[in-house]
């Protein structure tokens, strides 16, 4: 077996590489002396790849809305098994979810580890639709998606992407509406499956204190025989306006205060990897600088009343698009509004310090650190970066690289006023 | 390797805990204050903890303390209010990022800062800072409002509180909303005071034990004490005089449904493990006879599980469903309980649920905030077994003590949020 080892230094861990007899990308990284051992086997398939060319065929496709979160209920299903059941019987425990970008199926255990890699694979690879059970989800399904109808942080969130993007399918709900997922049936689920669950399209992610030779020797051996290792999966998305469609959108529910979300959409997207992860790490860094606990903004707004513990920012990007979200609950969110404008009117040099960029460099060491204790974080994050082309082993060495100029520049191109985007959710 | 506990007394009700254990990259330590639950401090207790998480002496105001935890490489200041049975606990908590790390030295003062948020608070002409008082009532005023915007944990609540209306446990660990304009900042100070030398105090560290660090931790901590408050014992009842039918109508798209039960289990009584696994075969997990019934079979629900509470020994059922489907979902749900209680489940369903609870259970290992909660809970339930006791208790259980327990599991409350009927 020929595979690849990465060792980094700074957080002491390595991550051991190969792909298996039929194309699987298998990772690995070993947790000496932790008691659990988690896989996490996915696609590089989500809700946004709803217009593709199927596997086979010539002509582009558009599925209905929530599909791929639907294919992952599905896959569940086999003809004769219990999925569930198996994975209980030898002790393990299975999930899994499915984002703008991907389907992940995970499972842990502390013992059988091996036995439930065979199970993950083979479920994954080998999926049982009837119309029938199809339309049984249908009512599950519905469910997920009333749950969520009735979570105003979920709400304030989908509508604000819906006032962001004009086209882009990040503004359509990831499990879809009740109407959408009507639409679905068994042949589309299975043509959508081959298109994506091609071994080419997906990664294997182990981690916990195992055996690297024994677990690739388990996938070879359960793994599907594929004839058509496919080469390039063609998906398309709609032509995407740099501006934003609308500025303030509003909506009421049965919420104790208004709850309000707004977004800076960024125009500087369609690339990946490094250079994508950098753009993400700076501009993260910029709203901690600007919007954090310790910056003069939110102790002045919290002072005030005009924000409290819920306030919080983050930049999230994919290679194609990308926000910046700043959110909380207020009594006046048009207030907190004016008030980030303003604050964005002042000059880059003097709303951001050097010092408040070194500090939170440090700050954000730590925080990654702390990440490493948790295998569940490990996971999660090593393959929503692979999907970027970034190893998970490189991020502390990236953040050393980024520069005060970073800051600067990111700052002037990023956070202008017609970018802005607001979603409030009032109450009844 | 077995997790032990090394327990040292520091003062008068004040105890230390060293959990040695260096596979992690960080450090953790904990202060966990113990009261009784009672509605005259509830309120008090929780604006007391948000006041003195702002500032300390050394770093008085909330800027300036947060800058200082950024610059030790996002040390983590947490707080933690909840129930446990009836007793409400406290918990301030600190990880930090271990020093050969990050290549500098620093526990000492990572330490000192926690430390301080307790004992050390801002203090103005002998009471706490008013402006800190006033903020923190208004933003726990709108946290006791905000139950509402998470409706399955709300409903959740709402069952409790109407099931154990007339008991401690009905009371809700953040306060009440009335009972906040009374509370200024002497009467804050002056309770802090009292709390500070009455209560039970126990502190966990987990990580790398060695010398510096203890002595870091026990340094000026042999205080003077009042008499340590005795925490009074949860009432458990096993017996429902009335049942309860409670429904709320709002404005919702799905309704939540939450069944209460008495089981009047005590936690160190022998068949408390055995509740555990029934309330696991019914509906701890996609196994489950719940899961299998409610949504495999009848696409009734996305989910539906069952949970005990341990100290106050009660089981809540909850699920989101369609407004009609209440009376098949609590019909599906009385004959599962009903073949659980008459032992329709194998050997086999036994076993899942033992390996289940056991994988969770020994997963603690894996997490340095949970190893603290462990230990924690260990004492809080005078519980003396090591975490691999624990574990091996679970596998002695036998079919016929299940079935008994399920026997002890008595319908109380039904609890449905439903949308407003015109």
């Amino acid at each position: 077996m020929s595979y690849k080892e990465i060792y980094n230094e700074t957080i002491d861990e390595r991550i051991l590489t190969t792909v298996s007899n039929n194309g699987i990308k298998i990772f690995f990284m070993p947790k000496k002396g932790y008691t659990r051992k988690y896989a996490v086997f996915s696609t590089d398939y989500g809700s946004i790849d709803n217009v593709f060319v199927p596997l086979g065929e010539k002509e582009k496709i558009e599925v209905p809305e929530g599909i791929a979160h639907f294919l992952e209920h599905k896959l569940f299903e086999e003809e004769e098994a219990n999925i569930f059941e198996e994975f209980s019987n030898i002790g393990a425990q299975v999930n899994a979810y499915t984002n703008f970008t991907q389907t992940s199926y995970l499972f842990y255990s502390t013992d059988n580890f091996y036995e439930g890699l065979e199970l993950l694979i083979r479920f994954v690879q080998n999926p049982y639709l009837t119309e029938e059970n199809v339309e049984k989800e249908k009512g599950i399904i519905a469910q997920e998606i009333r749950m969520y109808e009735d979570n105003p942080n979920w709400k304030v969130y989908f509508n604000l992407l819906r006032a962001m993007y004009h086209q882009h399918p990040v503004r359509i709900d990831i499990a879809g509406t009740v109407e959408s997922i009507n639409a679905i049936t068994k042949d589309i689920l299975y043509k959508t499956y081959n298109t994506f669950y091609n071994p080419s399209n997906m990664v294997l992610f182990v981690i916990g204190d195992l055996s690297f030779y024994e677990l690739v020797r388990v996938v070879n051996e359960a793994e599907k025989k594929f004839d058509h290792v496919s080469d390039e999966i063609l998906r398309f998305l709609p032509e995407e306006p740099d501006r934003i469609k609308e500025r303030i959108v509003e909506e009421k529910m049965m919420t104790s205060m208004p709850i309000f979300t707004m977004g800076f959409k960024d125009r500087d997207v369609g690339y990946k990897g490094k250079e994508m992860i950098k753009k993400d790490v700076v501009t993260n860094l910029i709203l901690d600088m600007l919007f954090g606990e310790s910056t003069n903004f939110y102790n002045e707004l919290y002072e005030e009343g005009l924000i409290d513990g819920s306030f919080g920012a983050y930049f999230s990007c994919k290679e194609s698009y990308g926000h910046s979200i700043i959110g909380g609950q207020s009594n006046e969110p048009e207030k907190v509004y004016e008030r980030v404008l303003g604050l964005l009117k002042l000059p880059a040099e003097e709303l951001l310090k050097e010092e408040d960029f070194i500090r939170l460099k440090k700050n954000e060491l730590g925080n990654f650190l702390l990440g490493m204790n948790s295998i569940e974080f490990i996971a999660n994050n090593f393959t929503d970066l692979y999907f970027s082309d970034f190893l998970i082993t490189d991020y502390l060495e990236l953040l050393k690289e980024i520069q005060y100029q970073d800051i600067i520049d990111r700052f002037n191109f990023h956070f202008k006023e017609d970018n802005l985007s607001l979603s409030i959710i009032r109450p009844l | 390797m077995a997790l032990k506990s090394e327990r040292i007394k520091l003062a008068d009700g004040i105890y230390l805990n060293l959990i040695n254990e260096d596979k992690f990259k960080s450090n953790l330590l904990s202060f966990y204050i113990i009261r009784p639950l009672s509605r005259s401090e509830v309120t008090k207790n929780t604006l007391m903890s948000l006041v003195l998480k702002r500032a300390n002496k050394n770093y008085p105001t909330s800027m300036e303390l947060e800058k200082k935890l950024e610059e030790l490489y996002g040390s983590n200041l947490s707080l933690g209010i909840n129930k446990r049975g009836e007793r409400q606990v406290i918990r301030f908590t600190m990880e930090w990022a271990k020093s050969s790390y990050v290549g500098e030295e620093y526990d000492g003062e990572v330490i000192g800062i926690l430390k301080d948020m307790l004992f050390n608070p801002v203090l103005e002409g002998g009471a706490f800072l008013k402006s800190h008082v006033d903020q923190e009532r208004e933003n726990l005023r709108k946290r006791i409002e905000n139950k509402i915007n998470d409706k399955g944990s709300y409903a959740i609540e709402r069952c409790i509180e109407s099931m154990c209306n007339n008991e401690r446990y009905g009371i809700y660990p953040l306060g009440y909303v009335e009972d906040l304009d009374e509370i200024d900042e002497r009467l804050l100070y002056e309770h802090y005071k009292d709390i500070i030398r009455t209560s039970p105090i126990e502190i966990l560290y987990v990580g790398r034990v060695d010398h510096r660090i203890v002595e870091a931790i026990k340094k000026d901590l042999n205080m003077e004490r009042d008499e340590v408050i005795t925490i009074p014992e949860d009432v458990l009842i096993d017996s429902v005089q009335t049942k309860n039918m409670v429904i709320d109508e709002m404005d919702v798209n799905q309704g939540k449904l939450v069944i209460g039960y008495r089981a009047g289990i005590h936690h160190q009584d022998s068949l408390y493990n055995p509740l555990l696994i029934a309330s696991d075969i019914l509906g701890g997990g996609p196994n489950s006879k719940l899961f299998k019934n409610v949504r495999e079979k009848e696409s009734l629900a996305y989910y539906i599980s069952s949970t005990i509470y341990k100290y106050k020994s009660i089981m809540l059922i909850d699920s989101g469903i369609n407004f009609d489907d209440f009376d098949k979902t609590c019909e599906i749900i009385n004959q599962q309980l009903e073949e659980l209680k008459a032992g329709q489940f194998t050997e086999e369903d036994i076993a899942k649920s033992v390996k289940s609870i056991v994988t969770n259970t020994e997963s603690i290992r894996d997490s340095i905030f949970l190893i603290s909660e462990f230990f924690f809970s260990q004492i809080l339930s005078q519980d003396r077994r090591t975490l691999e006791e624990v574990i091996e208790d679970f596998k002695k259980v036998s079919k016929e003590e299940i079935v008994e327990a399920a026997n002890r599991l008595k319908i109380d409350t039904i609890y449905f949020m439903r949308n407003k009927t015109k």
